[in-house]
């Protein structure tokens, strides 16, 4: 583990469908646990029925009901923890890349504590936005975390410079400030406790192809942005100084990545809650593993998160099923002790 | 080349460069020295940009730098400082291929080229051997002659070294400096270094300016410069001016008393 196994990014092709396949093995035997048990060869019949053209290749050889159990249920629940993973270790890796901190994740600048205080106040008030109906909640999270975010800006910007240690402490201020708000509502709300307690530990239940269809869009062009950035984020590693004096624009580069970075969290923690640990852990396993270099960084991280999201979420469905546990606490106790597995391993620093 | 006119920084009503003027002409290699907080750094952070001056113009090619855009100005001007690079796990490979950097657009990739031009380099400064290995695990020296690399690669006409040498053994000392002049023989590059080393300054600069409290007191040749009135007049200690046995140019002793 202290040498790295692979290093140049011609790996990066190698591993990169590496990673895809588990990721398909490990979707279609989440889609195929489950109250009724439907075999992952059916699984992949339904879905290829799905996609036009293809489908007509596929007989139906299987009952209605399991096509609503896979298509209508399953699927989308899985395909959101995909891009819902995908999205926070993305958003993590960018986090722990331009704030120069390996404790940096999609939470510290505030972004879900600014979501986390919008979905509240719509769940005890029940308010229901003109023209976005039951996207709601998700709209209004989404806006209280982004402007979150612009506070915590604003409040470290010093003669139109930010500091990277002023932006952390500014994040720690406001995640305390929002924190205290939030529990005076929990405080103040009666059986409503239970709904927002719920959402701010994350779930991806009550979910249906709508929200995959809002969420999806955003996060993949955050993330093909991400990948031009790639440079920028490897020069401002080694050391904001020697940044400029290669030509980074450090200022107007991190300001970008951390709104790109924060857009793609935001989108993600409207419709699935605060998940933790994903976006923590999932880069550092990938850093651990790989090396430094954001070329291998990003890419894997995105579909790392993706693995890491859709495995700990059939985990929360069957191991005390039915009765479903909240995905932030199987995230925790899966990528814990993992990551401190790894960091024994890795004998020297390597951030 | 590189005009610096009446340039002043002031941080905090305290007047830390003061009225700083000097030029620089193609092809030339000029050394500032001077003791502790007499301005040196400060003085390659705004002609980096990394400062702006309070007073003043810094001008590149007859342009003002201010006006040259951050990238622009990184293909004309490398800068290698004392820390270097951090001592970050990227392979010492990718780390001088972002050298390339101010020579790639936003949605561009390194190419072959550029692939090519870092395996050049690092024949060059020998560092063939060292490609694959990660930053973090090597020696400060090692470290410094990646920076060198990775600024080689950036194909600038200026190169500013700010104390390069300060953590070096005299070993790679000599080594830095020397691929250094290797360099600039070969692409009639222009140097401006701060050094700490006064016997360094007089053996690879064509030029000295001696700096003092945020202004200059001379400029001149090593001859003129490397003279006990002046300098134990700015460095408060009266050193010894001998004769380098092989080149016969001036360097001090020290000597306790």
């Amino acid at each position: 583990m202290s040498k790295k196994l692979f290093q140049r990014d011609r790996m990066l092709w190698l591993w990169i469908p590496i990673f895809l396949i588990i990721l398909l093995i490990v979707m279609s035997v989440s889609v195929s646990l489950g109250a009724a048990s439907v075999d992952w060869k059916t699984v992949w019949k339904i879905v290829f029925s799905k996609i036009p053209y293809v489908g007509d290749w596929v007989t139906a050889d299987w009952s209605d009901s399991a096509e609503t159990i896979i298509w209508d249920i399953r699927f989308p629940r899985v395909v959101l923890g995909a891009i819902v993973g995908a999205a926070l270790a993305l958003a993590g890796a960018i986090y722990q890349g331009v704030l120069r901190n390996p404790l940096a994740d999609p939470y510290i600048l505030g972004v879900s504590s600014g979501a986390s205080f919008g979905a509240a106040l719509v769940i005890v008030f029940g308010w229901q936005l003109f023209g976005v109906g039951r996207f709601t909640l998700p709209a209004v999270a989404f806006i209280f975390g982004f402007t979150t975010l612009m506070i915590v800006y604003l409040l470290a910007r010093v003669q139109n410079k930010v500091r990277l240690e002023t932006i952390i402490l500014a994040g720690v201020v406001v995640q305390a400030f929002i924190g205290a708000c939030l529990s005076l509502i929990l405080a103040l709300s009666n059986e409503q406790l239970q709904t927002i307690i719920f959402w701010m530990m994350g779930s991806l239940s009550l979910t249906d192809w709508s929200y995959t269809a809002v969420v999806f869009p955003i996060v993949i062009v955050g993330a093909i942005l991400s990948l031009f950035f790639i440079k920028d984020i490897n020069m401002l590693g080694l050391g904001e100084e020697v940044a400029h004096h290669s030509g980074v624009s450090v200022q107007r580069t991190r300001f970008l990545l951390l709104i790109l970075a924060s857009v793609i969290t935001g989108a993600a923690v409207s419709v699935s809650g605060a998940i933790g640990f994903v976006g923590l852990v999932v880069p550092h396993i990938i850093r651990l593993l790989f090396g430094s270099n954001y070329r291998m960084i990003l890419p894997l991280s995105i579909i790392g998160g993706a693995i890491f999201l859709v495995g700990a979420d059939a985990v929360a469905r069957t191991i005390l099923a039915p009765r479903e546990l909240p995905l932030g606490i199987i995230t925790a106790f899966l990528g814990a002790p993992f990551f401190g597995y790894l960091l024994r391993r890795a004998k020297r620093e390597y951030f | 080349m590189l005009t610096v006119e009446k340039v002043s920084k002031e941080i905090d009503g305290k007047k830390i460069v003061n009225h700083v003027s000097f030029q620089i002409k193609q092809g030339e290699c000029v050394g500032i020295i001077g003791p502790n907080g007499a301005g040196k750094s400060t003085i390659v952070s705004l002609i980096s940009g990394l400062e702006k001056p309070t007073g003043g113009e810094i001008s590149l090619s007859n342009r003002p730098i201010s006006s040259w855009g951050v990238k622009k100005l990184a293909q004309q001007m490398a800068v290698l400082t004392q820390d270097g690079l951090n001592p970050y796990p990227i392979s010492v490979f990718d780390a001088v291929l972002m050298g390339r950097y101010p020579h790639l657009s936003f949605f561009q990739r390194e190419g072959k080229k550029d692939y090519d031009k870092v395996e050049e380099v690092l024949e060059t400064v020998g560092l063939t051997d060292l490609k694959d290995q990660m930053l973090d695990t090597l020696s400060g020296g090692e470290r410094q002659r990646v920076a060198i690399a990775k600024a080689m690669v950036q194909e600038p006409s200026l190169l500013i070294l700010d104390e390069p040498t300060t953590f070096l053994d005299i070993g790679y000392q000599l080594n830095i400096l020397s691929i250094v002049k290797d360099w600039q023989r070969k692409d009639d590059l222009t140097i401006l270094m701060v050094l700490h080393d006064l016997n360094l300054a007089a053996q690879f600069c064509d030029r000295l300016i001696l700096m003092d409290e945020g202004e200059i007191v001379k400029i001149g040749s090593s001859e003129e410069i490397l003279q006990e009135d002046l300098l134990s007049k700015v460095y408060h200690t009266k050193p010894e001016i001998v004769r380098h046995p092989k080149w016969d140019i001036p360097q001090i002793l020290l000597h306790y008393e």
